[in-house]
């Protein structure tokens, strides 16, 4: 009987001391730093997104893992077109954005790789990277919002902040260029009693906007557009409007999704 | 102690030299199975149970996870109903994994399927003299539909995919890894394999229930309409939906610039050939049993027996469901709240759905009427026009929407179903109860409208004078007393009917309408619970083989092809058409289809209506590529605005609210946006994801480009 004992207790310790019991199995959380801007290679201004995913997308790909590897998930820059990210593990990556301006990385019909603007780099600590890029449009109020009788009138001016020309020679390689990419489809007015106001984050009633067929936009570039809120704001209230608009063209291509150039955001008091 | 020991060490070394090489007596060999019919119907009945059928227990946000909890009809964003929880969500995936079983996107059971039916088409040749010939040629012809069926359903979710035409054995011994194929290339193997099966497929089959040639056939046609579709649509979406794999470059979604339209025609010609091979075998006719001319009630009658009559010659292959060893839970789910138990209003039809059917007073912008004055941008003018009874409204209205909706105070199983939003208590005639009827005000709901008071629906004993509208908020909240106008009675009513809807409540129905096609009137409220129903599903019938005759012949013409069975096809389009029409007691169609986009719309619209709660119009509205924001004006198959719907990125679906109004005791209906649910789409939605798993482990396996 007592063999037994020992044998039990031997066999405990066996099973006990098997595994690193006294070893903290965890790994090292991830701390490294990732941030940058988006800014307009001509004039260095910011480009203006909104963040949710329809705003600039920004993609890691770890490649320390060799070349079948599925990006890191995907998360979107800032309002003001900055992005940081502080919980990236340490590595070399590949750092890609799309958005409302000529991809950084174009390839034609047949894969074949025409230009890659995208950035490679080690994180660790603190990485900042910087992209300049070349945005469709530029959109912006033309003086102050107004309100009278709760309503929020607004000039909007669009202006092309890279030419057709410019857009055409870099698209055009990719295959299946339209003219009709470079048009304006549609300018909007968002308003919203939060400060994040954009195309997902709104108070719809109170939104408008105007949409373009063809290449009706073209005689409104660099004029200021009158558009006004809908329904009646009520008064004493403070309220956020932001205007956007877009071209018929989609970011990332083959994913549909066209993007808005935002213009930055207005308070509005309602008396 | 020590000798026992030893002699019985020396027993187990003697024994341990007898070859333990032996077949298991517990695994099913080829020899057993595959050498006589009774083994074969083991076989089949494993291949079939295993098939991605989309019957009674699929639900779309989860994919094929085999249990019918809280399933439902039409409430994957195809507008044909809503339903109150988080997966009546748009079709963009099937891995939400409700209740937190293991989402199956349909990709790893998929290739276990195709192993087994490559295993039955590469083995069965060794095993051939144990059958006749024709008994032989339909199990190989079952193979390849099997495999077919499986590769269309991954291919309508993922575009190309790896294509296994062999059973790999074990041990392996190179590479097994298969990158995926082009989108063109999967879809012509679909094809090839279709028409092997159809080539060896009898008329009739050997075992009840699995496929014959006809209902190849039929699912081929099924599927090279979505192939035809997909190839010719692309083109319309933003920036044109195609794209290389990274790893491979291959095309694995979508068509090159140069190919599309060949595939596309031969696609839908392939389509047009399979349909019309099926009409002309005059082996099927749709359900007619006890249908009448110009006789509605018989024409109801008619389309309300065909989804559980199991002889009707419309039925092609069928799910069948046997109480108790097979079950769902489709009446437990989805019928009227008096019925309820455990739960209810699962699929609530809205009004959009009902606006695409005949014998509605219109409006001039072609909406259902509810007002006097007409309609200014959408919202409705004058004053309610009032009814008798609820049913009034709906009087001449085609039999096969009474047939597929219950409407308020239609009778289900034995019981008037009562359906009242609330009632309403002031003067004649009435305006419109809402202060805005248009997307972006479709939160506020008939409790917050400023003409009534912020307080309508909270009724208490201070503030009952004030009220105009009453609501209840839940089953039996709000009480009205009130004179009835016509017998001068004193009645005490709750303010909703029995039936909801209910403000706070969505557990009764929110639009104002309950779903009737494949419930089971016969069922008791006492034998109605989760897996106690056992009606059959039908996965293919006769009238979508016409459908599919039409929209392939209409396609073709409209591409300038020539009929690819030397026919006036847009003839066959046409009666097949009119065929259907006739039978739902719907207008007929007089003029003979073109190669117009407006017959194209028209067929559209036809097949969005017949085969409505079928898990088919997901299917139709994805390949004709109208859910994401720049296309979804077809979205309906007709042309409808689609600001009139939604704001773009996201879209809602109306609900029709009756009303009793006290002072004339008659009714009037208020139609507005069902207030809980929206719906969302973008363009990357039209190629599910490949599972990542998928991606991260292999070399070759691709995900989608735009993603």
């Amino acid at each position: 009987m007592k063999s037994y004992r020992i044998l039990a207790y031997a066999l405990f310790l066996a099973l006990t001391t098997s595994c690193s019991l006294f070893e903290i199995d965890n790994f090292e959380e991830p701390k490294e730093t990732i941030k940058g801007a988006v800014v307009d290679v001509k004039t260095g201004e910011p480009v203006l997104t909104e963040h949710n995913g329809n705003g600039i997308r920004v993609r890691l790909t770890e490649l320390s893992y060799g070349e079948n590897v599925e990006h890191n998930p995907d998360f979107y820059c800032r309002e003001d077109g900055t992005y940081q990210n502080t919980k990236i593990f340490e590595g070399n990556y590949n750092v890609r954005i799309d958005g409302p301006f000529i991809p950084l990385y174009r390839e034609d019909q047949d894969g074949n790789l025409i230009e890659d603007c995208t950035v490679t780099t080690d994180i660790k600590g603190v990485c900042t990277v910087n992209f300049e890029v070349q945005p469709f449009l530029k959109v912006e109020f033309v003086g102050e919002p107004s309100v009278s009788d709760g309503q929020i009138k607004t000039r909007i001016m669009v202006t092309r902040a890279t030419t057709v020309e410019e857009f055409k020679e870099k698209v055009e390689p990719m295959g299946g260029y339209q003219d009709y990419f470079t048009n304006v489809t549609d300018v909007r007015l968002f308003v919203s009693y939060s400060s994040t106001v954009n195309s997902v984050n709104k108070y719809e009633p109170w939104c408008s906007y105007i949409e373009y067929k063809g290449n009706s936009f073209d005689s409104q570039f660099g004029k200021a557009i009158s558009l006004s809120s809908s329904g009646t704001l009520l008064s004493g209230s403070k309220v956020f409007v932001r205007a956007a608009a877009r071209i018929n063209y989609d970011t990332p291509v083959g994913s549909g999704t066209r993007r808005y150039n935002f213009s930055e955001v207005k308070e509005v008091y309602v008396p | 102690m020590k000798k026992i020991f030893l002699q019985l060490c020396l027993l187990f070394a003697a024994v341990s030299c007898v070859s333990l090489d032996i077949p298991p007596k517990d695994i099913i060999t080829d020899d057993q199975l595959l050498t006589n019919e009774a083994g074969m119907k083991i076989y089949m009945a494993r291949l079939y149970s295993r098939m991605p059928f989309e019957d009674f227990k699929y639900i779309a946000a989860n994919g094929f996870s085999g249990q019918s909890w809280t399933s439902g009809l039409g409430y994957e964003g195809t507008g044909e109903s809503v339903y109150r929880d988080s997966w009546s969500s748009s079709f963009t995936g099937e891995t939400t994994g409700l209740g937190g079983n293991a989402a199956d996107p349909w990709w790893g059971s998929a290739f276990s399927l195709i192993r087994e039916a490559n295993h039955l088409i590469e083995t069965l040749p060794e095993y051939k003299d144990n059958f006749t010939d024709l008994i032989y040629n339909d199990f190989i012809g079952q193979g390849y539909f099997v495999r077919a069926y499986s590769y269309t359903q991954m291919a309508r979710r993922f575009g190309g995919v790896p294509i296994v035409k062999k059973e790999f054995k074990y041990p392996f011994e190179d590479d097994i890894e298969v990158a995926r194929s082009s989108e063109k290339d999967t879809w012509d193997a679909i094809l090839e394999d279709y028409d092997t099966a159809i080539e060896h497929l009898g008329a009739s089959s050997t075992f009840a229930n699995t496929a014959n040639k006809y209902v190849a056939l039929a699912f081929k046609a099924e599927a090279m309409l979505y192939a035809g579709c997909v190839a010719k649509y692309n083109e319309n979406v933003t920036g044109r939906l195609t794209g290389l794999g990274e790893k491979t470059g291959v095309r694995v979604i979508g068509f090159a610039a140069d190919e599309w339209q060949a595939c596309s025609n031969k696609y839908f010609a392939e389509a047009y050939k399979a349909a019309k091979e099926v009409i002309e075998s005059g082996q099927y006719s749709l359900y007619m049993k006890s249908w009448k001319e110009g006789d509605k009630e018989a024409q109801y009658k008619n389309m309300n027996d065909m989804w559980r009559d199991l002889t009707s010659p419309e039925n092609m292959l069928v799910q069948h469901y046997e109480y108790p060893n097979l079950t769902h839970g489709l009446d437990a789910y989805n019928s009227p709240w008096i019925y309820r138990s455990p739960l209810s209003a699962g699929s609530c039809p809205t009004e959009d759905f009902l606006e695409l059917f005949d014998g509605f007073e219109r409006d001039a912008d072609g909406s259902i009427k509810t007002t006097d004055g007409g309609k200014v941008n959408g919202v409705p003018q004058g004053h309610y026009i009032l009814y008798d009874k609820p049913m009034d409204f709906f009087a001449n209205v085609e039999p096969r929407l009474r047939a597929y909706v219950i409407f308020p105070g239609d009778v289900f199983k034995t019981d008037e179903i009562e359906i009242r939003m609330g009632i309403y208590r002031g003067s004649e005639p009435i305006s419109p109860v809402r202060d805005y009827y248009d997307y972006s005000h479709r939160g506020t709901f008939y409790n917050h409208q400023s003409n009534y008071s912020s307080e309508i629906g909270n009724y208490t004993e201070s503030n009952k004078d004030e009220l105009t509208l009453y609501m209840d908020t839940n089953e039996h909240t709000v009480k009205v007393e009130y004179t009835d106008a016509k017998t001068g009675e004193k009645v005490s009513s709750w303010a909703s009917g029995a039936n909801g809807p209910f403000l706070h409540n969505a557990e009764a129905t929110m639009t104002g309408l309950y779903l009737r096609k494949y419930l089971d009137p016969d069922r008791t409220k006492d034998d109605i619970g989760e897996g106690k129903s056992d009606q059959p599903f039908i996965l293919m019938r006769y009238a979508d083989v016409l459908l599919a005759a039409a929209e392939a012949a209409v396609e073709l013409s409209i591409a300038g092809q020539p009929s690819p069975c030397n026919d006036d096809m847009l003839q066959v389009a046409t009666e097949a058409i009119q065929a259907i029409q006739t039978r739902a007691g719907a207008n007929v169609i007089t003029e003979k289809l073109a190669g117009t986009e407006a017959s194209r719309n028209l067929v559209r619209k036809e097949r969005r209506k017949e085969l409505a709660f079928e898990h088919k119009s997901k299917w139709d509205i994805r390949r004709w590529r109208v859910i994401d924001e720049d296309n979804r004006g077809y979205f309906w198959g007709e042309y409808k605005d689609p600001s009139t719907y939604g704001d773009g990125s996201h879209f809602a679906f109306r609900g029709i609210y009756p009303f009793y109004s006290i002072e004339s005791g008659k009714w009037f209906f208020d139609i507005s946006f069902e207030n809980r649910k929206t719906y969302g789409y973008s363009a990357v939605d039209y190629y599910f994801a490949v599972p990542g798993g998928e991606v991260v482990k292999s070399k070759y396996i691709d995900q989608q480009p735009n993603r």
